[in-house]
């Protein structure tokens, strides 16, 4: 069985030819950052080279970066360098962010939480990820899909997806494909609020803050 | 690392406020140096600037 330190080794040794697959951000991501008011933390959960977080770096003071990944956060210094954006770079955990409560402003969990092992470490990191957000703060979590192309299944499902280095040599990563319906209830069952759910190109992104006041009741508190 | 980032840093076990010691600098960056929680005392390494903050049992067992 795959553990989170598995994925953690997978990603470091594709890290290079992984990050250089991954030149270019999402437009779903780059619409959610561009909505977004100017604020002070950023927040890049589950990383990779960084190419989210050069888009936060536009909106906030100060992007943090953090990926399970070491090669992958080298990767992300190197991009950092290149194209001129300050991010601090953080090896962590995304079911254990090492951040203290209510410290970000914008973040984005793009495309990472389908590599968490288990159904208890990815509850954990949205739960973890509501805990970091500040008041009025919003998060964009994406994931991969049943409702993508490749697969035939309708229901969430575990699998492998072989990742080929240069040399033809293949290295298996380990991924939760969530169905989509699952996938909301999941978030809505997080101490996370669901502001708005979308599936597009076969991926699932939700605009999420945190719930107010307290894990799962909603706010009365309007307007803010 | 910057050290002004210490003030959102916490530890990811208990979330208890993280303390550096022995930290060398190069300009207003700390390049090495250990991070460590004053509730538990997990110690948690920066490594070529980089903290590492994964939990214990997600780490490597090798020297950096």
């Amino acid at each position: 069985m795959s553990t989170r330190a598995d994925v953690r080794r997978t990603y470091d040794r594709i890290a290079e030819h992984f990050a250089s697959t991954r030149e270019y951000a999402w437009p779903e991501v780059e619409a959610f950052v561009s909505d977004a008011r100017p604020s002070s933390v950023g927040l890049d959960l589950g990383c990779g080279n960084c190419r989210h977080a050069e888009l936060l770096a536009e909106r906030t003071d100060r992007v943090l970066g953090i990926d399970a990944s070491r090669g992958l956060l080298e990767t992300a210094r190197s991009r950092a360098r290149a194209r001129d954006f300050e991010v601090d770079l953080l090896q962590g955990d995304a079911a254990r962010i090492p951040l203290a409560e209510g410290t970000v402003d914008l973040a984005v969990y793009v495309a990472t939480i389908q590599h968490l092992p288990t159904e208890a470490d990815r509850r954990e990191s949205l739960n973890e990820l509501a805990r970091v957000l500040a008041p009025g703060g919003r998060a964009l979590v994406s994931t991969w899909s049943t409702a993508h192309d490749t697969f035939d299944e309708t229901e969430s499902f575990d699998t492998t997806v072989e990742w080929t280095l240069p040399g033809g040599q293949t290295v298996d990563r380990f991924y939760h494909i969530y169905s989509p319906a699952a996938f909301e209830t999941a978030l809505e069952e997080s101490a996370l609020e669901l502001v708005e759910f979308e599936l597009s190109s076969g991926n699932c992104y939700a605009t999420v803050a945190r719930s107010e006041p307290a894990r799962g009741r909603q706010s009365k508190k309007e307007g803010t | 690392m910057k050290e002004s980032l210490l003030e959102i840093l916490c530890c990811p076990l208990d979330k208890h406020d993280l303390e550096l010691e022995d930290a060398q600098y190069d300009g207003d960056e700390v390049v090495s140096g250990d991070l460590v929680c004053s509730e538990c005392g997990e110690t948690y390494p920066i490594e070529d600037g980089i903290p590492n903050l994964l939990p214990p049992d997600m780490r490597e067992q090798t020297p950096a």
